[in-house]
């Protein structure tokens, strides 16, 4: 969604007629000279002009005001409403083929001055004993005003609203006989960024992102025994028709309702399964072990000494059999309520959609500017993002999600495909490698298969399998109508560690013979066939 | 940055804008640099400055928060309006307790001016200087060199000031092979730079990569181990959050037990376990303050392998009668007795596996502690008390309530800081539960 300035401006905090002030209201007003473009804009004259005299090849500067707000609750009680925000600045200069960043929440003329002399002396000091100069695409210039799709503000709810609605769910769910607990919380982040570079760039975005969520404990006092089940819905970048849009109270009395069935439910038996995986826990498995090894820093071992690596290598493009042929992985930074939908990167390039896997061959990488010409590429896909005004950007997953099948297959067809398997929702553990082969996931709540149809709930499951074998398994995708999102506001990369809010969507899909674990380890052993060497 | 007088003069000016019955304010300060580098090339880096405060209130008990980084008294007025705001709009805190009165606090020595004015260009030298040892050892080196000075300063509605300043540097690098096929690590980090080990780190990591390569393929299973310190403290880094009080009392923590009592008291750890925090350890100093300002002391959680403090609130301890903890603000384990060496370890083994660290570690099962994860950058098979060779990495489901259960620590090293202060531990049962061909 494309907003002029007067839209943005409005978007950003200024009453709006017939609703009750909110902070926010009161923080444009007194902020009005820092969302003044006019007043952006000479800053980052003095910092491109600086940068430039100072040797810099290339050079930019994000001014950028971070908004959250988060409720949280237990119960019948509120826990805590805060609302935070930060707002500062970051230059970064590329100079004789290194890199400098500097970055202060003290946003002046002066202060501009002295960061952006900082970074340049950083860059200078490491380019004396650079090895491999930076290669850095050129883009042209953009000059635009972008803003995420949304029908409600958040920030233009009232905090009794908000409250009134956890209230609501925290009663649904402690109404069910067994409930002992329940945390319920909503936050949501408003970025308000400003971009702009020696490319003549100059760039304003306005992005929404927020979280309902609760967990639901039962609690068995006698056996010393207890289980959660959280709310399915994850984040999403919406804006508060998301509350209003899902049935959250509903889906609380049925968590309430699940969390005390789970106390009770049989134990899995380790083993081979197939496996039915819903959207609400598949996202999951796709972040991991699809969007990270897809990451063109990360097989160059650029993240060699934290994420890791990926056994994915650039010789592989266009060679390896990711998965079945019917599995389609695609990014995306323009997808609609995408967390890591936006307009343009943190280096000026437009967002956009391309396939990682065609086919279930991996065909191309999550790229950016000084990534791309590493491949032989002369263009970004647009992947460079920092978690705020005062971290460095580098490469970052956009949207990266599984297409839907052909057909418009059900759930329940998929799980009618299956003679022993198990239906998971939501999610749960999860760990993986540093090169993206073996993982472990679990999830919320875990159904019984049995020739093809669900014959109760079963508890203690994870599943371990290596991410080529897990998606050439596939055997069975959804149709369109059991397509959904989900995703993470906080997947962290980088050192020091920076998060990023990320999307994945992906129908229901089938996976045969998968190795099932049980996870309680009263016994010792916690796996399958766990032996003594 | 900001001096005592500078920060508590902020905090008054906060507390002076306040009308609500009771409030507590907060400044903080960083300035922070970091250098990344990889593929054996200088990456990104970055510094910056960060100055920002909050307010939390109460009036009639309803609590409001807001915090910000502009500190004209315009923007701080701004801030304390919106706190009120929201208190006003929010139902009552039933969990509220006064804000604390005066305070004693005994200083932490955590703070070396050195640490906090590294240049740029010394920097640079330093990891120009490990890019020149990889190279030489025909290794791929990737890292991070980190440092910063933090203060923060907090102040209440009645009475209590409490300032503190802190430095820390810390080094990391990853060697690898120019295969893929091996890899090693070393981290060490220190509030003190001049103390930062630089060349021990690198050292450490080009000869696990050397060292590694070749790596047999092993059967997953219980194996006896020899976690080294950094295994430790990646395995036990968040363990001090098993201890909460509350959780236990409401029966959904591992210190639970049956019939809705708790493991206070219990021998649930072997015997040679103490784990505990002391903000003064020299080593590792923590903060002067523990939560919501209460004066940090040393506090033992587990002391002879007993659970001698669960972590309690202030409200928790209102509520059930008992003192808030105070504390803690460190991880220390260390052994009751006397330590062994990684060597001695080595030779005691008859058949064991030698972890260097562990990664991507989840909780599977809270209630018993069951963590997943897996090895690396480093794994060797000891046999007759030697090292045989390298094997290849695995995964790992293991609770770390069995994980240190009586009888399964056979011998502790002494503690080195790695994040905490944590030993090499040999222990009879680790459960690896299949392979991985990462490196």
């Amino acid at each position: 969604m494309k907003v002029t300035r007067r839209g943005f401006l409005k978007t950003a905090g200024l009453t709006v007629a017939g609703m009750a002030a909110t902070r926010w209201d009161i923080d444009a007003a007194v902020h009005e000279p820092w969302l003044n473009s006019a007043t952006k804009n000479e800053l980052a004259d003095i910092a491109i002009n600086l940068a430039k005299k100072l040797g810099a090849t290339y050079g930019d500067i994000r001014i950028n005001r971070y908004r959250t707000e988060r409720i949280s609750t237990r119960e019948r009680q509120v826990q805590g409403v805060a609302l935070n925000q930060t707002f500062g600045f970051g230059v970064r200069v590329l100079v004789k083929g290194s890199w400098g960043f500097a970055a202060s929440s003290e946003v002046t003329a002066r202060e501009v001055q002295r960061v952006t002399r900082e970074a340049v002396e950083i860059a200078k000091a490491n380019a004396s004993r650079q090895r491999k100069p930076v290669q850095f695409l050129d883009v042209p210039g953009v000059k635009a005003n972008w803003g995420s799709q949304f029908e409600q503000d958040p920030f233009d709810i009232s905090i009794e609203q908000k409250i009134e609605t956890l209230m609501k769910i925290n009663e649904a769910a402690l109404l069910v006989s067994g409930v002992a607990f329940v945390n319920s919380s909503m936050a949501w982040v408003n970025e308000q960024k400003f971009y702009a570079s020696t490319d003549g760039s100059r760039i304003e975005q306005y992005i929404i992102r927020g979280q309902p969520g609760f967990t639901v404990t039962a609690v068995d006092r006698a056996a010393g025994d207890f289980q959660t089940r959280s709310s399915l819905g994850g984040p999403q970048g919406m804006g508060y028709e998301y509350v209003r849009n899902h049935d959250w109270v509903k889906e609380a009395a049925q968590a309430g309702e699940e969390a005390v069935m789970k106390l009770k439910a049989k134990p899995v038996e380790p083993g081979k399964y197939d496996l039915v995986l819903h959207p609400s826990h598949l996202w999951l498995t796709i972040h991991e072990s699809v969007g990270h090894s897809t990451e063109l820093d990360r097989a160059l071992w650029w993240e060699a000494n934290y994420a890791g690596t990926s056994f994915i290598t650039p010789d592989k493009t266009g060679k390896l059999q990711f998965g079945s042929k019917m599995v389609n992985f695609f990014a995306d930074r323009t997808q609609p309520a995408g967390l890591a939908t936006v307009g343009y990167d943190d280096e000026g390039v437009a967002g956009q959609k391309w396939y990682l896997v065609k086919d279930g061959v991996f065909v191309d990488w999550q790229t950016t500017r000084d990534l791309a010409p590493l491949i032989g590429r002369k263009q970004s896909y647009g992947c460079l993002h920092a978690q705020s005004w005062s971290d460095v950007p580098f490469p970052r997953m956009p949207n990266v999600s599984l297409e839907p099948g052909k057909g418009d297959a059900s759930l329940d067809q998929i799980v009618s495909g299956v003679d022993k398997g198990i239906l998971i929702y939501g999610n749960g553990s999860f760990s993986i490698d540093q090169q993206r082969y073996n993982f472990q996931f679990g999830g919320q709540t875990f159904w019984e298969i049995k020739q093809g149809k669900i014959t109760g709930m079963l508890r203690d499951v994870a599943y371990q399998s290596r991410t080529t074998d897990f998606w050439n398994s596939c055997d069975g995708l959804g149709g369109q109508s059991t397509y959904a999102l989900g995703g993470a506001l906080n997947d962290g990369k980088g050192e020091p560690s920076q998060s990023n809010a990320v999307s994945h969507g992906c129908p229901a899909a089938r996976f045969r013979k998968v190795n099932v674990l049980n996870t309680d380890s009263k016994g010792g052993a916690a796996t399958a066939g766990a032996h003594v060497c | 940055m900001l001096t005592e007088r500078e920060a508590k003069k902020i905090c008054d000016t906060l507390l002076k804008l306040t009308k609500a019955d009771d409030a507590v304010v907060s400044v903080r300060e960083s300035v922070q640099s970091n250098q990344r580098f990889a593929a054996n090339a200088f990456t990104t880096n970055g510094s910056s400055r960060e100055r920002s405060f909050s307010v939390t209130m109460w009036i009639d008990k309803r609590q409001g928060s807001a915090s910000g980084t502009e500190f004209d008294e315009a923007a701080l007025r701004r801030a304390v309006e919106q706190a009120e705001h929201l208190a006003k709009l929010s139902p009552p805190d039933v969990e509220y307790l006064p804000t604390l009165g005066p305070q004693k606090y005994k200083p932490v020595k955590g703070y070396a001016g050195k640490t906090a004015e590294l240049s740029p260009a010394w920097r640079a030298k330093q990891i120009g200087r490990i890019l020149d040892e990889c190279e030489d050892a025909k290794v791929v080196g990737a890292g991070l060199f980190r440092s910063g000075a933090f203060l923060s300063a907090s102040a209440t509605r009645n009475g209590n000031f409490e300032f503190e300043r802190s430095t820390s540097a810390d080094l990391s690098i990853t060697a690898r092979t120019p295969d893929g096929m091996s890899s090693g690590y070393g981290l060490h980090d220190h509030f003190d730079v001049e103390k930062l080990d630089v060349g021990g780190v690198s050292r450490r990591a080009i000869k696990k990569a050397l060292t590694g390569q070749d790596a047999q393929k092993l059967a997953p299973g219980i194996y006896p181990v020899i976690l080294e310190p950094q295994a430790v403290s990646d395995i036990l880094g968040f363990f001090n959050g098993a201890f909460n009080a509350r959780n236990a009392d409401e029966g959904r923590s591992p210190m639970s037990a049956p019939g809705g009592k708790t493991q206070l008291g219990q021998a649930v750890f072997d015997s040679k376990i103490n784990f505990y925090s002391d903000p003064w350890h020299p080593e590792l100093p923590g903060s002067q303050s523990a939560q919501d300002g209460l004066p940090a002391e040393k506090l033992y959680l587990v002391r002879g392998g007993v659970v001698e403090n669960l972590i309690t609130s202030r409200f928790w301890a209102q509520k059930t009668g008992k003192q808030p903890t105070p504390g803690p603000v460190n991880s220390i384990l260390e052994s009751t007795g006397p330590t062994n060496s990684l060597d001695e370890m080595i030779a005691a083994s008859d058949r064991a596996l030698l972890v260097t660290r562990l990664w991507y570690i989840r909780m599977v099962s809270p209630r018993t502690q069951l963590l997943t994860g897996l090895t690396r950058d480093g794994v060797w098979l000891v046999e007759n008390g030697k090292i045989r060779n390298p094997v290849r990495n695995f995964r790992f489901n293991q609770s770390v309530m069995q994980m240190l259960a009586p009888g399964n620590v056979e011998m502790i090293g002494k503690p080195v800081r790695t994040g905490g202060l944590f030993p090499a531990l040999k222990l009879k049962e680790f459960t690896f539960s299949s392979e991985s061909e990462a490196v």
